[in-house]
């Protein structure tokens, strides 16, 4: 296991921000999701060691999160959300500089700055002064110190926030590549869902400092519940509160689509039960294609 | 910016190593950043000034035949002694240009880094807060030496060559000790102090008026008070009085001031402590909001 965490707590003075979350990560590209104000920043934090869990225990690639931070922050590779670089530096020198802090050679530093800086599409405006770069080239230059001492896992944090469109698109293939053919693990945590569902096959979903979902894509996405779209005319608001009453969530569209998310060994027959006993007639019912989307309306709650 | 047309990613074949020092790429990074500034050149190189003047007169205080003629025929220009050495070390003109290369070298090296959120890719290294603090540091270390401590000892070893003999070093063999100790008060003093109000902002420009302005608002307050209140006990507000002070005290010579030494030590060594406490609280990987 590469991430392993029991009981995992941490508080902001009043705030619960982690609350008993545990779970096990194995091997690929997984997706950390959640509302803002989840937990995920925090949980990412907890387990690079900036923050102390009040309680629970943790491993990263088999070292102790209270105790071997050292040994973690070694192997693991961060991306943060935020800009950050260092005034007056080249990209070459800013990726060199963490590599040698990582514990590079400053020589191989240098090298490996400079490979890093071609893998990540820098190569020509390495030279050039950090003050200078766009988002996107900031973005991946964030990427780049990352990967400079080859890390063999790599967090991301928000890695396509305040990117174009074009400039998502890239850094996503560059997560993906690193994801899928370089053997080394990332945790992604991200709120933009295309994302996630593009590039992870599993996923940790974070609501309120709890842990709300975990698993495989595509196992949460068939077990846990059916999703039906249905339409139907008539008055639709008893319907709605009947499939309710049966523990189900019910969404309505804007073109009137209801959405039901229908609980694991549900009857379908019970919505057209529901239609009878409510007076409503059904025009139209689909199985729909569960999206991660779905999921995370499901277990967070929100649309 | 260009695509991403390069996917030859090779794992590093390497081993990352635990250094012994894992602070010094900080410190030569900031040693090296300090001179690609404007105008940082200039002022360091002017801090060797005092050193120069200060080497002229040991050469003349021990070449007096040569000079009799230019000075009336005086027996007794200029004596080397450790009252030399301290008033090399202790010049207004040497602390100022201290204080300027501060300025310029020492301001950013933490506002600049909270300026632009870099504290987390720091700490996501293996590198603790204390290694952080250290680099930063050892970059006001350096400078503050090589103004000091270099040319002090620079100096000491002329006046040995000039004099051809170690009577000198005989007569006074603890000056070196004095030098040492000065110059380390005045770089610990320094660090303190400039990574201090380093860390209070994130505006390096604002930072480096800041830097300066005490210094010279201390050395102005002192003024007022003292005509104020004609005691020596004033001079305890003003940086350059107390660095006096304790110099005076190394060097084994009378105080300027009539205030026991000890107090001066004493503001000095708060101003650190204030500056320790107050850099374990502001330095973090993260910004913790409670």
């Amino acid at each position: 296991m590469s991430i392993e965490v029991t009981n995992l707590s941490f508080r902001y003075g009043d705030i619960k921000a982690l609350e008993g979350v545990s779970f096990k990560l194995g091997e690929g590209a997984v997706g950390l999701l959640g509302p803002n104000g989840a937990g995920k920043s925090t949980l990412l934090r907890i387990l690079l060691g900036f923050l102390a869990p009040e309680k629970g225990e943790g491993t990263v690639l088999g070292y102790d999160i209270r105790r071997e931070q050292a040994a973690i922050r070694r192997a693991v590779g961060y991306m943060p959300e935020d800009d950050c670089f260092i005034a007056g530096m080249d990209a070459v020198t800013f990726t060199a500089y963490f590599g040698e802090l990582s514990g590079m050679p400053r020589q191989e530093a240098m090298k490996r700055a400079h490979e890093v800086l071609f893998y990540v599409g820098l190569e020509e405006s390495r030279y050039r002064l950090l003050d200078t770069y766009s988002a996107g080239m900031k973005q991946r230059l964030k990427m780049a110190q990352a990967l400079v001492h080859d890390p063999k896992l790599l967090f991301l944090d928000e890695p396509t926030s305040n990117l174009d469109p074009q400039g998502r698109i890239e850094v996503l293939q560059l997560i993906e590549d690193v994801a899928s053919h370089k053997d080394i693990q990332v945790l992604i945590s991200s709120h933009i869902l295309a994302d996630i569902e593009t590039l992870c096959a599993s996923v940790l979903i974070l609501n309120k400092g709890k842990l709300a979902a975990e698993g495989r894509l595509e196992d949460l996405k068939a077990i846990d519940y059916s999703l039906f779209e249905v339409k139907v005319k008539g008055e639709d608001a008893a319907f709605r509160k009947d499939l309710e009453a049966l523990r189900c969530r019910v969404d309505e569209t804007e073109d009137r689509l209801i959405k039901i998310y229908m609980p694991a060994g549900m009857d379908r027959m019970e919505v057209f039960r529901a239609a009878a006993r409510t007076g409503v007639q059904i025009r139209y019912f689909v199985k729909s294609q569960t999206k991660l989307e779905d999921l995370f309306a499901q277990v967070v709650g929100v649309d | 910016m260009a695509t991403i047309r390069e996917k030859g990613y090779y794992h590093w074949d390497g081993r990352l190593e635990e250094r012994r020092f894992p602070w010094w790429p900080i410190t030569r990074t900031g040693i090296q950043l300090a001179f690609r500034k404007k105008w940082f050149k200039f002022v360091f190189a002017f801090g060797f000034s005092p050193a120069v003047v200060f080497l002229v007169l040991i050469y003349i205080s021990e070449r007096l035949e040569d000079f009799k003629s230019m000075f009336g025929g005086k027996e007794r220009l200029i004596t080397v002694n450790p009252k030399f050495f301290m008033d090399f070390l202790t010049n207004g003109f040497l602390v100022f240009i201290i204080v300027m290369v501060l300025v310029f070298a020492g301001a950013g090296l933490i506002a600049d880094d909270l300026k632009h959120n870099s504290l987390q890719i720091y700490f996501a290294r293996p590198l603790r807060k204390k290694d952080y603090l250290l680099g930063k540091m050892a970059v006001i270390f350096f400078f503050v030496l090589i103004l000091t401590f270099v040319p002090a000892l620079v100096l000491y070893v002329f006046k040995l060559v000039f004099a051809g003999s170690f009577r000198f070093v005989l007569e006074y063999p603890w000056l070196l000790l004095s030098i040492v100790g000065f110059a380390a008060l005045m770089a610990v003093f320094f660090a303190f102090y400039t990574l201090l109000l380093s860390c209070l902002s994130k505006n390096s420009r604002y930072v480096m008026i800041i830097v300066f302005m005490i210094y010279l608002f201390s050395q102005v307050f002192y003024g007022i008070m003292q005509s104020i209140f004609r005691t020596p006990y004033m001079a305890l507000f003003s940086i350059y009085e107390n660095l006096l002070q304790a110099g005076a005290f190394l060097f084994a010579q009378k105080p300027p001031h009539a205030v026991p030494v000890v107090w001066s030590f004493l503001v000095l060594a708060a101003v650190c402590a204030t500056s320790a406490l107050v850099l374990t609280k502001k330095i973090r990987a993260t910004e913790v909001i409670r």
